[in-house]
């Protein structure tokens, strides 16, 4: 009988066409891939660029052609611009970004976190970041110049600012994130203070911090670009404002390029991070 | 054992004025025992449980544990949350053996007596698994080791089958009390059913809202039977089992709101 039963599902197996996989349908946009839309506009959008480029249907001063830019760019990369290498500008644009993030971390995980954990911290640290962090950082530039003279020092600090913002109000947020059973639970497992925040509050807020590095370094691209433009010899943004001077919109375009590249690398390291630091986030 | 002393728990209202939540409860857990609160929602069991695991301080009254006095949570006090409430940047075994790394226990203390701990729930094989990668029913299990992984004196369980499937729910009792049989822990468990109560239960405490009070208490022996055979079926469709059952039910109805209060409150809110 039951090997009656195995010939029956034996048969079943070999001669049965591969199975309809069926799954539940999805509301809005659900799972779908978009991956090849999104590389067919790209595609699109890149040979509208070369056509209307190419038929000259607009000047070249204000629409340089693909090969123009590409061809500059490998200029730009051998020869420099504005007094410097590529690699110089960008070099001096990235040692920028990364000690102003380096700052902002440093000093906005611990304010947010403890602004999360503690009355004082919080009526202490509020009014000057509810105060300064509305404000476009291009307004108050010129402060940091005159207080911080027209170096590095300046345009560090305003980018450290700018960054500064949404890491702490991430982390205060991380902080108000953590379920209160979470906090029980450890407290009845004989959690110090030290320990709740070492093993709970902390991790549990990590999530959060890291969503907040990436907004943060989304405005640190902004705000560098603007704090470039004024006083400097180097950089990307110092770059595309000397070739806008100079009308060089292929170097423009070349400037662009290199930092939505930096941008999106930037983007994905991060992302990259946090699989590895939270791989739970979602999950739980 | 654990001792309960004319304790009160007052809440503030909506409008400031107090509402009281428990009133001047008393009741003893013997060491050993398992003690079992069951009433409806309101009935301040939460509120109880709350106050032995020290999260909630009394209004008034006492509670101590083997004569010292109840202050703050503490891990003399173990506690099975409803939801889980393990860490799921800790695998299984790191999980259970959170307490232990509390207490400055070395990795090579700590690890083993974690793994012992998962065998008792019979999840042994689970050591390296990420809790989002297990069952609800296994997810307790691991909660139920990480809490007997310090040793308390009592384990406190807040509803702690509640938001399982009834199949799940029914192996996770036989487990609880397979867990017991073995470790003759103190447990305090609240349930809202009257089965669970009386299957569980070496007492079982009724308890009626708004205020929440003890409303009977019961003793009752079907789990020792149960922990001695094995078998559901004798336990429950033993006559005195469905007798309990009705007093029960009857009980708790009788000491639900009359309408007139109820509507009273509802024109208060």
């Amino acid at each position: 009988m039951s090997d009656a039963i195995a010939e029956c599902q034996r048969l079943a197996a070999t001669e049965a066409p591969a199975p309809r996989i069926v799954a539940l349908r999805d509301v809005g946009l659900g799972t779908g891939k978009t991956l090849g839309v999104s590389a067919a506009t790209i595609v699109v959008l890149l040979s509208l660029w070369g056509l209307v480029s190419g038929m000259r249907l607009v000047a070249p001063l204000f629409l340089p052609t693909p090969s123009e830019v590409v061809a500059q760019f490998v200029a730009v990369f051998q020869d420099g611009y504005a007094n410097a290498t590529l690699a110089q500008h960008l070099s001096a644009s990235l040692i920028r970004i990364s000690l102003a993030a380096a700052i902002a971390l440093a000093l906005a995980v611990p304010i947010g976190l403890a602004m999360g954990l503690n009355r004082w911290a919080k009526g202490v640290f509020d009014p000057p970041i509810e105060f300064y962090w509305p404000l476009p950082p291009l307004s108050y530039l010129p402060l940091m110049i005159i207080w911080l003279g027209i170096g590095e020092t300046s345009k560090i600090a305003l980018l450290a600012l700018a960054m500064f913002a949404p890491i702490c109000l991430s982390a205060q947020a991380g902080v108000r994130s953590v379920p209160l059973e979470r906090v029980n639970a450890a407290l009845s497992l004989g959690a110090t203070r030290w320990q709740l925040f070492r093993h709970i509050v902390l991790p549990s807020a990590l999530p959060e911090i890291l969503t907040g590095l990436r907004i943060a370094l989304g405005v640190g691209w902004g705000t560098l670009v603007a704090a470039e433009l004024i006083a400097s010899t180097r950089g990307i943004g110092y770059m595309i404002m000397s070739a806008s001077n100079f009308l060089a919109t292929d170097v423009v375009f070349v400037g662009i390029a290199v930092i939505a590249a930096c941008a999106f690398v930037f983007s994905y390291a991060l992302r990259w991070l946090e699989t590895v630091l939270v791989p739970w986030k979602g999950k739980s | 054992m654990l001792n309960i002393h004319n304790a009160s728990v007052y809440f503030a209202g909506r409008n400031g004025a107090p509402i009281k939540a428990l009133d001047r409860i008393s009741l003893e857990i013997p060491a050993g025992g398992i003690v079992v609160a069951l009433g409806a929602s309101g009935c301040g069991k939460s509120t109880l449980l709350n106050a032995i695991a020290g999260f909630l301080p009394l209004s008034e009254g006492t509670i101590t544990l083997e004569g010292k006095p109840v202050t703050g949570p503490g891990a003399d006090r173990g506690v099975v949350f409803q939801k889980d409430t393990l860490l799921p940047w800790r695998n299984v075994v790191d999980n259970v053996a959170l307490g232990l790394d509390f207490a400055g226990f070395p990795r090579s203390v700590a690890r083993p007596k974690a793994q012992e701990l998962l065998q008792l729930v019979g999840l042994q094989d689970f050591a390296h698994s990420a809790p989002y990668e297990l069952s609800g029913g296994m997810r307790q299990r691991v909660g139920i080791a990480r809490a007997l992984a310090t040793d308390p004196a009592i384990l406190l369980m807040d509803e702690p089958f509640g938001a399982l499937d009834s199949l799940t729910r029914e192996q996770m009792q036989e487990l609880l009390i397979s867990v017991w049989d073995k470790t003759k822990k103190t447990i305090f468990l609240i349930t809202h059913s009257i089965d669970e109560a009386l299957s569980l239960a070496t007492h079982v405490v009724v308890m009626s809202p708004r205020p929440g009070r003890i409303a009977a208490r019961y003793d009752v022996a079907f789990v020792r039977r149960f922990a001695r055979t094995g078998l559901w079926g004798a336990v429950t469709s033993d006559p005195e089992f469905i007798r309990l059952r009705e007093d029960i039910r009857a009980l708790i109805h009788q000491s639900d709101l009359p309408i007139a209060d109820m509507q009273r409150s509802a024109a208060h809110e």
